[in-house]
């Protein structure tokens, strides 16, 4: 481990229990585990750590697996956040034998971490503050790979990214902004050490095994998949389920959705293949001209949530946000909460003064850069912020999938849609289908799910591989690895530790049942019907029997929280 | 969730993988309900409890296989490892317990296998397989292992012929009391599939069930298509051919659109087999007879030893080709295609079966029956051969 404590420009490298990797893996579930000491602080508290992780899988050929999480405390939810990213800066870092990097304290000045081989240094960095990523990245070139904030983080907007080289991005929780206060604008990796396997041929059984189901997905390598279409292949499909969320969540279908469709983007921007390094599904899209292009949550926020059909105007908002270092979700849902709180949504040809200001926090930016929780609060319109825990809510509506509705409430780290990933069974029909509009089952289901994911989060390997996969193969690869025997349960019991850690987290924090709900809308007015397929409210009733389901399940009180204040005293 | 367990237990004694009285269930949401025979429903429920997943059956199969491969298994080895598709990509090996190693309880010893795999055989209690978020797949990792050892048992015996006492005349109760003749008898197709979308779907759903009735699956799992114009229609992965209604995608051809994202993994063999042969319907089944003797190879003097993804020969049952390739984005797609147009069937090495129709899917159905009969008919030529040696 390396701590670097940016008050006092020290760099100190310590080892890891052995105990904790067992007990934590890596990634998640080792960065949730570093926070115990430090949890209550406030996420501008300079004390608090911005920590980057790594897992057990990084650095070895494991499809999807060279990706770290970084962990902290949320500005924008006040919760523990964690967030995982793909990228040759996960595999460098690795490389440079530090398997977590935290960060403390405040610099006095703008600082550069640069990290090479066995050094760590901490250089001046007031040159490069206030620049964009683009321009930040190529002044590091050569030193290694580059982890960076944009002015959005600098500014302390609450859902500034960290910004990786190579276009992927530490997103939604506002980490960015954490990165900010401590005035780092960025880190250069530069490692080039090798991972050992401990059984060679084991491994490389089980990473054939990995990729037959790859192979075998229709998700990942079918003809219309997300290795062909990137993750925009779910506009039509989302449409066709009427539950792609439209302006401002008060519909749930948009007729010209077809604008930004995988195949119209293939087709108008020229869409390549791009992707991590080392992932062999390569979902993310390219132009011609090399430039990211958006996926499904920003094609549709930007898009049919704001009621806007240009594609071009789209295209260019999140290159924008990527320049910026501002999450592309919750800038469009703030964006939608704002408008329709001012009864207009943005026109498209507004969106670039809107973000920029945003970042830079001046005019109707000041405001805008808070998130949408507190920009409709502020304009007395609370109920229109379609947020969870204040975390925007992506895309995919939760009047069409009941367990995507439980699974936004009781996510640890606000509105999000991968920490139990319910889309999964409920639309892609993986690894089988469930009844979307049913409750039933779905406590158990969403919990299994966390458990699953808190894990694949501390492999640290991408969500995407178990539209194919399982933690059957994944055990597999990690026992190969390391040498020590993991298997689906084993690994899922190490996820239920993580998931627990982070709900005392937030319990200490005072969220509880009342943080655990949805927005009004969603159990007042119906989405978009059509194609036979009717959008009900949500029934209140039956979505607060089955958290409370859920609750009993993870072993909580009615109230969500731990009838064991000494909890955490029994985890490793 | 009671239903769920009521309808997969209806279904396992229906397709006749299980004694319908030695038959339970096991599922948990924030109750453990249990449901069947009591002390199978002991041991399901004691597993699951063990467990962090949903669902849990326990069933006795109605054929001695699972056991047998147990027997004849070496002492020392702690499970097998069927070579056809569906054990290779899903279950990768089958863990067991020898009745010597159970105690009164044995739901921990249960559970420590299937914390690592998706079904194990029980000596003396059956096949216990466990759902991590449905019961359904809970029912088809049970039926997953009940095809793999019907076909590995089937293969060891061709290989090795009977070993242990009593199991030439438990293989004879099997062929003569629990096989059925396959045919097309009392089923209904449309004769010429027209373009209109109604009737299409209509008559997918009907040839999906008759493919489930009619055994030429494992579980309910497979997969059809018919065309129409510009759009094929094609059922949705993992969606069970008996039960289609809603879960069939139409594809356009052009990809102008991606709703078909949920379609079958097989889209890209259906789509390339309609470019390259005009037929109107494709079905794809994975009868039993068929896998096993599609890995009867006798060449002798060959190196390649991933079979199923690397044989690059074309060999033959009884006219219909066999072709080796994996399934989705492997090979299947490449080499189904050129070879089954001119018999209008082929066989996939380990896996299954594709055949078509040119008008309608009554063509395509009997082929497939005619595919597996031919293949169970040489199955017990060669075994009868081989005793008689």
């Amino acid at each position: 481990m390396l701590h670097v404590d940016l008050a006092r420009g020290r760099c100190l490298r310590g080892e890891i229990p052995e105990e904790l990797l067992r007990a934590y893996l890596g990634g998640r579930g080792l960065g949730v585990r570093l926070m115990r000491d430090y949890f209550t602080l406030d996420p501008f508290d300079p004390d608090l750590p911005l920590i980057f992780a790594v897992g057990p899988l990084c650095g070895t050929a494991s499809p999807t697996s060279a990706r770290l999480a970084a962990v902290s405390r949320s500005p924008l939810t006040e919760t523990i956040y964690d967030c995982s990213a793909g990228g040759r800066f996960a595999w460098r870092l690795k490389a440079s034998g530090v398997d977590a990097l935290l960060v403390t304290g405040r610099s006095p000045e703008p600082v550069l971490l640069a990290l090479d081989g066995e050094r760590a240094e901490l250089l001046p960095a007031r040159a490069l503050w206030g620049k964009g990523i683009r321009e930040t990245v190529a002044s590091l070139e050569g030193r290694g790979s580059v982890a960076a904030i944009g002015p959005a983080g600098e500014n302390g907007v609450l859902f500034a990214n960290i910004m990786m080289g190579e276009g992927n991005s530490i997103g939604r929780g506002g980490l960015g902004a954490v990165m900010g206060a401590k005035l780092l604008k960025a880190i250069v990796v530069n490692g080039s050490g090798e991972t050992r396997v401990a059984d060679r041929e084991r491994f490389e059984a089980a990473r054939g095994d990995v990729m037959r189901l790859f192979r075998a997905s229709p998700v990942i390598f079918g003809e219309l998949g997300i290795a062909e279409y990137g993750t925009p292949a779910l506009v039509d499909l989302m449409a066709q389920r009427r539950m792609a969320p439209t302006e401002n969540f008060s519909a749930t279908f948009f007729a010209a959705s077809g604008n930004y469709s995988g195949p119209s983007i293939r087709r108008e921007c020229g869409a390549r293949k791009d992707g991590c390094y080392g992932c062999p599904i390569q979902c993310k899209k390219s132009s011609r001209e090399g430039e990211p292009l958006p996926e499904y949550e920003t094609v549709n926020h930007f898009g049919a949530l704001n009621g806007i059909s240009d594609l071009k105007a789209i295209v260019k908002a999140n290159t924008l946000c990527n320049e910026l270092g501002m999450d592309t979700i919750s800038a469009a849902a703030t964006l939608s909460a704002f408008g329709e709180a001012r009864g207009r949504f943005p026109l498209a040809e507004e969106l670039p003064a809107l973000l920029a200001d945003t970042a830079y926090r001046r005019a109707e930016g000041e405001l805008l850069s808070l998130g949408s929780r507190r920009v409709a609060e502020r304009l007395g319109r609370p109920e229109l912020s379609m947020s969870v825990k204040s975390l925007e809510l992506p895309a995919y509506d939760p009047r069409g999938a009941y367990g995507m509705a439980l699974a936004y409430a009781t996510s640890n780290r606000g509105g999000c849609h991968l920490r139990a990933y319910p889309i999964s069974h409920e639309i892609l029909r993986k690894p089988v289908p469930t009844d979307r509009f049913s409750f039933s089952g779905k406590a158990r289901i969403i919990k299994i799910a966390e458990d699953v994911n808190a894990a694949v989060d501390s492999l640290v390997a991408c969500k995407f591989a178990f539209f194919g996969a399982t933690l059957e193969e994944y055990g597999e690869l990690l026992s190969a690895a390391t040498g020590v025997d993991y298997g689906p349960e084993s690994l899922k019991a190490i996820g239920e530790r993580i998931y627990l850690t982070e709900r005392f987290y937030n319990c200490a924090n005072c969220f509880g049942v009342a943080d655990d709900t949805l927005p009004e809308r969603f159990f007042r007015e119906a989405g978009t019907a059509g194609e036979g397929i009717e959008v009900p409210p949500i029934e209140r009733a039956r979505f607060r029997e089955e958290l409370q389901k859920y609750y009993r399940i993870r072993g909580l009180t009615p109230e969500g929280t731990f009838a064991d204040p000494s909890f955490l005293d029994g985890m490793p | 969730m009671r239903d769920q367990l009521e309808k997969y237990a209806a279904k396992l004694a229906a397709d006749r993988s299980a004694l319908p009285e030695a038959i339970a269930f096991a599922a948990r949401d924030d109750l453990l309900i249990t449901a069947g025979a009591p002390d199978l429903a002991r041991l399901a429920g004691g597993t699951l409890s063990r467990l962090n997943s949903l669902a849990l059956v326990a069933a006795s199969p109605s054929l001695p296989f699972a056991e047998l491969l147990v027997a004849r298994a070496p002492a020392g080895d702690c499970c097998i490892v069927p070579q056809d598709t569906e054990t290779r990509t899903f279950l990768h090996d089958i863990p067991f317990l020898r009745k010597d190693e159970l105690s009164a309880d044995p739901s921990a010893a249960i559970a420590r296998l299937l914390a690592n795999r998706k079904g194990v055989i029980v000596e003396g209690v059956g096949i216990v397989a466990v759902g991590a978020i449905t019961v359904e797949q809970a029912y088809i990792n049970y039926s997953s292992v009940f095809h793999s050892t019907f076909v590995k048992y089937l293969q060891d015996l061709l290989a090795d012929g009977f070993l242990l006492p009593g199991e030439r005349e438990a293989f004879e109760e099997f062929r003569s009391r629990w096989l059925k003749p396959i045919s097309v008898e009392g089923l209904a197709f449309r004769a010429m599939l027209s373009e209109d979308k109604d009737e299409i779907l209509a008559e997918i759903e009907s040839v999906g069930r008759y493919t489930v009735e009619r055994g030429l699956v494992d579980s309910f799992f497979g997969n059809i298509s018919a065309r129409s114009g510009d759009l094929l229609y094609i059922s949705q992965t993992a969606a069970s051919l008996d039960e289609l209604k809603g879960c069939i995608d139409p594809v356009p051809g052009d990809n102008s659109s991606t709703t078909g994202i949920t379609a079958s993994s097989e889209l890209l063999a259906h789509r390339k087999i309609f470019e390259q042969t005009g037929a109107k319907a494709i079905l794809h089944g994975h009868p039993k007879f068929s896998v096993v003797m599609s890995m009867l190879c006798e060449s002798g003097d060959c190196t390649i030893k991933d079979c199923w993804k690397d044989c690059p020969r074309v060999r033959h049952l009884g006219g219909t080709p066999v072709v080796a390739g994996e399934i989705g984005a492997g090979g299947l797609a490449k080499r189904v295609p050129p070879v089954i147009g001119a018999t209008g069937s082929a066989i996939v090495y380990g896996h299954g079966v594709f055949t078509l129709g040119r008008q309608g899917f009554g063509e395509a159905f009997a082929a497939m029956v005619d595919v597996e009969n031919f293949c169970r008919d040489e199955y017990f030529r060669r075994l009868d051969g081989m005793e008689q040696r």
